[in-house]
């Protein structure tokens, strides 16, 4: 668990360094995927420090792709300035989010086939909007 | 943005994060673990918000540079002016710098922040390293929306032709040319008429002005006689450029030497009211007839700065100018770095045709370096050889050749020309 969490951390420094996308993408999903498991050997459910990892990772990679964009040009002073206070509000919002997703799953412990259908339905949902965004992506207007 | 055609696409970070999100919620099912699907959630929420309210910002943009013509070394400022209509979380923009170009001040590429209705001013200063015709003022923009999940890329063609003349050199001294033309001009001719330099004596004839009469000598002599003048006339002279070859180490090499001389060169002659043309001896060949004034000035230094190496294994003879191109009793100031045989060839005809002939040898030794090794110093050395071979060669045809090392002023080759010149036997 520990090799895993500390091999993502390494492959993120990585991805940073040789500014690579793919590796950061890696790295956030290994990270992800180490705190799940050291989650997992807790016992069932979400444990209590879910919400803090989850607004961590996502602050992390916020963190990550803006420093990618510096890579090719730096931001201004105040872009700076705006950008971090932006970024602070995101933070916050997915503390609260994560905390409201997690009171509401709490409130249907167990799941069931509706649960499972949502889910299903909303990742073959990003599925299509990949490829509809891959599709746009060569249009000129 | 506006006009021109924008490039949508998505950035790694929406990539990133759909893959992140898509991994988050199917571990989720497949493990049956309700934290992984909350990791994806800010993701997922930030992709769906981010989406929805991504469009393209509309900013207008103006681009001027303060000046058009500017002289090697000097300094021009490019004002890049936005104009939002829309706001725009994320702008890069670059103003694209052709080489030769050097940025002193201001950011290129920046990226900034405009609010609705903003106008931001960006200056850039900009050093005109080397001479040339330069295209500047296109503009790159690439536009983010607030999430960074989507791009708009553009380029806009706000290019304006920046001229950057060759910086002439002082010259103090000029190859005088051997033979005068009709017109009046600074030049001492050898026929006498109206001017300035005292030539000789003759009896007083019927016609002559009385003021011409010199009083002593006809006291002297116990009759009138007059002085005669050597006429003030102007002279042609050709500069021959070849440009087939050029030796280049780092930004400098023969080519931009033999440039800034010839502009240095014309500019002098045309100040002294010579008719000067020029002819471009390379892949392409060029030619502008003779010609005074500030207009022929700038005609030749416009010529110039269209001066480039095009690699071309035509064989082209001065022959194939035309007459008038070459007018006769002209002097042809040829600046050579004397590497390829087709100019080398067409100056002996040059001379073999009768045309006072003077060959600056734009030395291309600084430019270049023996390949390590035996071998390579031998070649070299063979080389050298035969490049004093050819100058031998001229010289036997009568036509002085200088070599001009790089660094060392052009006044003082061409005062060493006009020495040769005057006592041909005294050449060391």
């Amino acid at each position: 668990m520990l090799a895993l969490g500390a091999g993502a951390a390494a492959l993120l420094a990585c991805g940073l360094a040789l500014a690579t996308p793919p590796a950061i993408v890696a790295s956030l999903a290994g990270v992800g995927a180490s705190w799940s498991v050291s989650a997992w050997t807790r016992g069932s459910g979400a444990p209590g420090g879910t919400v803090l990892a989850a607004a961590a990772i996502f602050v992390a990679a916020e963190l990550a792709y803006w420093s990618l964009e510096q890579v090719s040009v730096p931001d201004e002073g105040e872009l700076v300035a705006r950008r971090a206070a932006g970024l602070a509000l995101r933070g916050a919002a997915a503390l609260a989010l994560v905390s409201f997703a997690l009171a509401a799953l709490d409130l249907h412990a167990g799941g069931g086939v509706l649960l499972e259908a949502v889910g299903v339905a909303a990742t073959v949902g990003l599925l299509a909007l990949v490829l509809v965004l891959a599709k746009a992506g060569h249009q000129q207007q | 943005m506006t006009d021109g055609s924008s490039v949508r696409y998505a950035t790694p970070k929406l990539g990133g994060y759909v893959g992140l999100t898509a991994l988050g919620l199917l571990a989720s099912l497949i493990f049956a673990r309700p934290e992984l699907a909350l990791i994806a959630v800010p993701f997922a929420v930030l992709l769906a918000v981010g989406l929805s309210l991504a469009r393209e910002p509309d900013t207008r943009v103006h681009v001027e540079i303060d000046r058009a013509r500017v002289l090697e070394g000097d300094e021009v400022v490019v004002e890049v002016e936005l104009d939002a209509r829309d706001y725009a979380p994320r702008l890069e923009l670059l103003v694209e710098v052709p080489r030769g170009l050097e940025l002193v001040e201001g950011k290129n590429p920046v990226a900034l922040r405009l609010d609705s209705g903003e106008d931001r001013l960006l200056e850039l200063r900009l050093r005109c390293a080397s001479w040339g015709a330069y295209r500047l003022g296109e503009v790159h923009l690439r536009a983010s929306d607030s999430a960074g999940l989507l791009a708009w890329e553009r380029t806009l063609d706000r290019a304006a032709v920046l001229r950057v003349y060759p910086r002439p050199e002082e010259l103090r001294e000029l190859v005088a040319p051997r033979e005068t033309q009709l017109f009046t001009g600074n030049r001492v001719s050898r026929q006498k008429g109206e001017g300035l330099e005292f030539a000789d004596l003759r009896p007083f004839g019927a016609g002559d002005r009385i003021r011409r009469i010199n009083w002593r000598a006809s006291a002297r002599r116990g009759d009138l006689w007059v002085n005669e003048f050597h006429a003030e006339r102007n002279a042609d002279v050709i500069l021959f450029l070849d440009s087939f070859a050029d030796a280049r180490r780092g930004g400098t090499g023969t080519l931009d030497q033999a440039i800034r001389a010839a502009a240095s060169l014309s500019e002098r002659y045309l100040v002294d009211k010579d008719r000067v043309g020029l002819i471009n001896f390379g892949g392409v060949l060029n030619w502008l007839r003779p010609g005074t004034g500030l207009l022929q000035r700038y005609r030749i230094v416009e010529a110039l700065l269209n001066t480039e190496i095009t690699l071309s294994y035509a064989w082209k003879e001065i022959d194939v100018l035309p007459r008038g191109t070459l007018p006769p009793k002209a002097l042809v100031l040829a600046l050579t770095p004397l590497l390829d045989d087709r100019a080398i060839s067409a100056l002996l005809d040059l001379r073999a045709r009768g045309f006072d002939l003077v060959i600056v040898d734009v030395s291309p030794l600084p430019f270049v370096e023996p390949e390590p090794g035996e071998a390579g110093e031998l070649a070299f050395r063979l080389w050298k050889l035969r490049r004093e071979g050819r100058r031998s060669e001229y010289e036997r045809a009568g036509a002085p050749v200088v070599e001009w090392r790089d660094g060392t002023p052009l006044t003082a080759i061409l005062e060493g020309v006009s020495a040769s010149r005057r006592h041909p036997h005294a050449r060391a």
